[in-house]
């Protein structure tokens, strides 16, 4: 895939910002007693790359996102966690974005409780247990909050750029 | 050119970041348990880590084949023989742990003493059937208690005829010694291990947070979410001895199971609990010496023990006193990691 | 896809939110009440051995006997009085456990051990081989670990 340096721009501001609020959400550790679950905050990048940029820039986006924060904090334990969860969320809003039936907090909500679930995933594979499912309900309820927390920063920022096209991000 | 030198430049950097920082402990949250009756007691083990499971077994066998070797009541443990009046060869294990009994006898002078049995079985304390003994008895087994040495004979080492022993006042803590050991050696992330009241809280707990361990209640025994105060340890033993844990009560009088073994009678020193609290070193038995510890200090009572402490122990443990008139009295290494439970109505005190 | 977003939370939206509520639901009643994992459960294990697991309701319709090694031990649910009790004439109100009743053991250890009413405590028995442990329930806030004493 050839990017344009504006799109490339794009994604490398988009990625540092994901990374910026990785780096924030570590601020609200979740009272869950799993490593490596986390709330899910830098979706908010992915749901705006997701209708700017379109899904394949967006995956690059996640990828660098997960293998950066993993390299700066040190763990590549994270690294399953943030991939699995960034991809069952990104995966899940394409899905709904190509329904066309829903807003951007549908899409947000979806997006988090899979997020979620990834995690959840991820934190049964790495601990050959299936006790991490215990959480999952809970962590769900959470998703609803953190989804909705997303969406309206999402379409926040969508009606700030109301005048700007999102098409003329991408081509020159 | 350029390129591959930028690619390996960002290859080396991605490998030195990843490589340098190495991961931290095994994030481990998955938890194997166990529960069983050995050493007269219960023992409640919790491991976690990639090797619980075989170290959890290992652990158990452990704790019944030390069971089978220093029990009283086992007819063909060494112990056993060594009471009835046999020369026994004792192994290296066994050797050492009487050298350790030997060496917390002296430097306590003799609070601690596991020569104490047959004053214990006198008040029933052994059988279950409990009595108050005739006071010419008592002093008579003071004496007896008091010339309890092991001596060495050409077959091995021997008691006199009289004479017993009973290692129940330090097995616990040296099973924890050697579960320290195991949990390290098969490298367990973390573990909780309560033998009866003797507490290894190995590493931390999984959220990362030290172990929480409730020091009970000695005025609501019969309560067990009812504290004292709470201790939060990170690779650390905790012992408590106090007169609630196993006594009687006869002509309206109660007698408790710790024995004086200067007086013969349950040690009254204005102590309701002692606990002491050692970190964890390779190779040291601060779990033994948690253990005889607890027991030696509540018999001595607070001034005595809080002296000997000030002169020989401050630097290995730290001491949580319970007493009588209401106060808990804690030692300056605690200061941080002890809690006092608010709605216990004690007041704290720190000394250093 | 690069669709201009719908802004406004609308039908559809909800129905989003009625299927992550719709998947909790059936993920808590598959997880929690499967193993029993999240109710607290009383677990009677005998010579090491499981004899036993009930509810603490269960004691509601009468008392519990195990009998090992020569001795019995009678299991009744108790209730742990709240330090301010409701005024007159409400019913009684407390935390409800679990507590040996009536023993004929001669240590009389675990009648002495009261009432347990939360996860990871037990009742043990030790001339009649006997523990009682609760198992399962929420953890609780302020809870600890283990006990020393």
């Amino acid at each position: 895939m050839r990017l344009t340096t504006r799109q490339l721009t794009l994604c490398a501001l988009l990625t540092a910002m994901a990374l910026a609020l990785s780096y924030l959400e570590n601020l609200f550790p979740l009272a869950v007693p799993i490593p490596g679950v986390k709330l899910g905050l830098a979706n908010i990048v992915t749901v705006f790359a997701l209708y700017a940029l379109g899904p394949r820039q967006s995956l690059m986006i996640l990828a660098a996102r997960c293998l950066l924060g993993a390299m700066f904090a040190g763990n590549m334990n994270a690294l399953l966690f943030s991939l699995l969860g960034g991809l069952a969320a990104m995966l899940t809003m394409i899905g709904l974005v190509r329904l066309r039936r829903f807003s951007v907090y549908g899409v947000s909500v979806g997006g988090a409780a899979a997020h979620n679930c990834g995690q959840v995933a991820a934190a049964v594979l790495t601990l050959g247990s299936a006790a991490p499912l215990y959480y999952l309900p809970i962590l769900l309820l959470v998703s609803l909050g953190t989804g909705t927390l997303t969406g309206l920063a999402a379409s926040g920022l969508f009606q700030a750029l109301g005048h700007t096209n999102l098409r003329y991000l991408i081509k020159e | 050119m350029r390129r591959l030198r930028s690619i390996t430049l960002v290859l080396a950097l991605v490998l030195g970041l990843t490589g340098c920082s190495a991961p931290p402990a095994d994030p481990d949250t998955a938890e194997e348990h166990v529960q069983f009756l050995a050493m007269d007691t219960v023992m409640t083990l919790s491991l976690y880590g990639e090797n619980r499971a075989e170290a959890l077994s290992a652990a158990e066998d452990l704790i019944r084949s030390l069971e089978a070797k220093l029990s009283r009541t086992e007819e063909d443990s060494a112990v056993s023989r060594l009471n009835r009046g046999e020369a026994v060869e004792l192994d290296e294990e066994l050797d050492s742990l009487l050298s350790l009994a030997a060496f917390f006898r002296l430097a306590t002078e003799g609070a601690f003493n596991i020569g104490v049995a047959p004053l214990a079985s006198t008040w029933g304390f052994t059988t279950d059937h409990y009595q108050v003994p005739d006071p010419s008895e008592i002093s008579r087994l003071v004496k007896v208690v008091e010339e309890t040495w092991l001596r060495d004979s050409p077959e091995g080492h021997v008691l006199e005829p009289g004479q017993a022993i009973d290692l129940g006042g330090i097995a616990k803590g040296y099973a924890a010694d050697k579960l320290a050991e195991l949990f390290r050696e098969r490298e367990i992330p973390r573990a909780m291990a309560s033998l009866g009241g003797n507490v290894l809280a190995w590493g931390n707990r999984p959220d990362g947070t030290p172990w929480r361990v409730g020091v009970q209640d000695p005025a609501r025994p019969d309560d067990q979410s009812a504290f004292a105060g709470i201790l939060s340890l990170k690779n650390a033993f905790a012992v408590t001895s106090g007169g609630y844990q196993r006594y009687f009560e006869e002509g309206g009088r109660v007698y408790h199971h710790i024995l004086d073994p200067a007086t013969g009678y349950p040690a009254d020193s204005g102590l309701t609990s002692v606990t002491v609290v050692a970190d964890y070193f390779p190779g040291e038995s601060f779990g033994t010496l948690c253990d005889a510890l607890s027991t030696a200090f509540f018999v001595m009572g607070e001034e005595d023990a809080l002296d000997a402490w000030r002169e020989d122990w401050s630097r290995d443990v730290d001491l949580v006193l319970v007493t009588e008139d209401g106060r808990v009295v804690i030692t300056q290494g605690l200061a941080e990691s002890f809690t006092l439970d608010e709605g216990s109505g004690y007041t704290l005190e720190i000394v250093s | 896809m690069k669709s201009s977003p719908k802004l406004r939370p609308n039908v559809w939206d909800a129905l989003v939110v009625l299927a992550v509520l719709a998947l909790a639901a059936g993920g808590a009643l598959a997880v929690w009440s499967g193993g029993g994992d999240g109710t607290l459960t009383a677990v009677v294990t005998i010579d090491g051995e499981e004899a036993d697991r009930f509810s603490p309701a269960d004691l509601l319709e009468g008392p519990r006997t195990y009998t090992n090694n020569g001795y019995t031990l009678e299991v009744a649910c108790g209730l742990r009085q709240l330090e301010n009790p409701p005024p007159d004439h409400a019913p009684p109100a407390g935390e409800a456990g679990v507590r040996a009743a009536w023993a004929d053991c001669p240590t009389q250890d675990c009648v002495r051990t009261g009432l347990i009413t939360r996860s990871g405590q037990s009742i043990v028995c030790l001339p009649a081989g006997i523990i009682i442990r609760l198992e399962g329930g929420a953890a609780e806030d302020g809870g600890v670990d283990a006990v020393v004493g």
